[in-house]
């Protein structure tokens, strides 16, 4: 009886289709395990990848410098480290019509200054005898530098336009006051002379009109003492800024 | 995890073991298929060593007739199947064959367990009280009753 059953059931075996399903099923069990590790490095792959990819999409697209460009349409074109403009806001609705009939993204700075002064808007004013003034203001100095120097450059040949240096705590107080900063300097200029000019005052003005107002006071300053020119050239003042405006 | 190498090698040494103790607790090719697998998967990841061949063969044991008794316990009442439906997994005996395994498979479970692992296997009464974890004294009385059993139907003298 012994021997019957040993030998019965070893006659009995797991068959090579058995056998072969579950090293199969073992396989696949064995890769199902392993893939969440393979999931988590494609994760942590793409995270990487994005994290580079909007660093460096903030990184170029940055202004690090901005370049206010004033003449009446009034302008500012923010500057990334590689000097190529990332950003053009308009200041009045000049300026709006201006950005919007040229293409300025991501050119080079001074493409961008030479496409703009060679334009209609302000190429006409230019030669009707207005101001262009181009400020230039930005935290890194050697960029500042820089720039101030490619823009004197690229407008050498205009006898009209200045070239100026500001600084961010201006360029700050000027977007506070709703004036792009070429103008809020010019503003701060006249405020000095005269301090009942307000913001509004000078925001629909042209560079050469604020210029012409500035001129004008400083020459009452000069040719008249402190003491009975205020009342003058305050009235002279307001006189220009109801008629030019 | 185990490597690929260390499991196909286990199906290739306990895959009878494991067959013929899934045979004896399911009568039924399905069920016998799943727990196969579920056996060598529980294999896979079971990553501590074994002392020795002994001790991993006792494991495969433990686990199949563990995993036999979980089916079991769930699907007892629904899925018996009657035992003229167990030719499909014995087609590879003879007819005198069948009639033993027949007469095996019509032992209570407790008593078709220790009759495969005492006469088959080879282990001896306090070893399967081990194995098992029974009193040895309860596999000694088992193993009485299943060889009164046979012998009622096989006939002819056992030497256990």
């Amino acid at each position: 009886m012994d021997e019957q059953i040993r030998e019965v059931f070893g006659q009995l075996h797991a068959g090579e289709a058995m056998k072969e399903n579950t090293k199969a099923a073992l396989d696949r069990a064995r890769n199902r395990r392993r893939r969440p590790v393979g999931y988590l490095a494609v994760a942590a792959a793409c995270l990487v990848l994005l994290l580079a990819g909007l660093g460096g999409y903030r990184y170029y697209f940055t202004p690090t410098t901005y370049l206010s460009v004033d003449i009446n349409p009034s302008l500012e074109l923010g500057v990334n480290r590689f000097d190529k403009v990332v950003s053009v806001r308009a200041w009045n609705e000049d300026g709006q019509e201006l950005v919007d009939s040229l293409e300025l993204n991501l050119l080079d700075y001074q493409e961008a200054l030479e496409r703009l002064v060679a334009s209609e808007s302000i190429a006409d004013r230019l030669a009707a005898g207005e101001l262009l003034s181009i400020t230039v203001a930005g935290e890194n100095e050697a960029q500042c530098g820089r720039l101030l120097a490619g823009a004197e450059a690229c407008t050498a040949g205009q006898e009209n336009v200045r070239c100026h240096q500001g600084d961010v705590e201006e360029l700050e107080q000027a977007h506070h006051a709703g004036l792009s900063l070429g103008k809020y300097q010019a503003f701060l200029e006249l405020q000095a002379l005269d301090p009942t000019v307000t913001a509004e005052d000078v925001a629909g003005l042209t560079m050469r009109q604020i210029r012409d107002w500035i001129g004008s006071l400083s020459q009452d300053a000069d040719s008249q003492g402190k003491g009975n020119g205020q009342g003058h050239h305050g009235e002279e003042s307001h006189g220009y800024r109801f008629g030019q405006s | 995890m185990r490597s690929e190498e260390e499991t196909n090698q286990a199906v290739e040494r306990y895959g009878d073991t494991v067959r013929r103790l899934c045979m004896i607790h399911l009568k039924n090719e399905a069920d016998t298929q799943d727990i196969f697998q579920t056996v060598f998967l529980k294999y896979l990841l079971h990553d501590k060593p074994f002392e020795s061949g002994e001790h991993e063969k006792a494991w495969f044991i433990r686990v199949t007739l563990n995993a036999c008794k979980d089916l079991l316990r769930s699907f007892f009442s629904r899925n018996t199947v009657p035992l003229e439906q167990l030719t499909g997994q014995a087609d590879q005996l003879t007819g005198q064959g069948r009639e033993v395994l027949a007469t095996v498979l019509a032992l209570p479970q407790k008593e078709r367990q220790v009759v495969y692992l005492h006469y088959y296997e080879g282990y001896t009464a306090p070893e399967l009280s081990r194995l098992l974890g029974k009193n040895v004294n309860t596999i000694y009385t088992t193993l009485a009753r299943a060889r009164a059993h046979l012998r009622e139907t096989l006939g002819g003298e056992d030497h256990g």
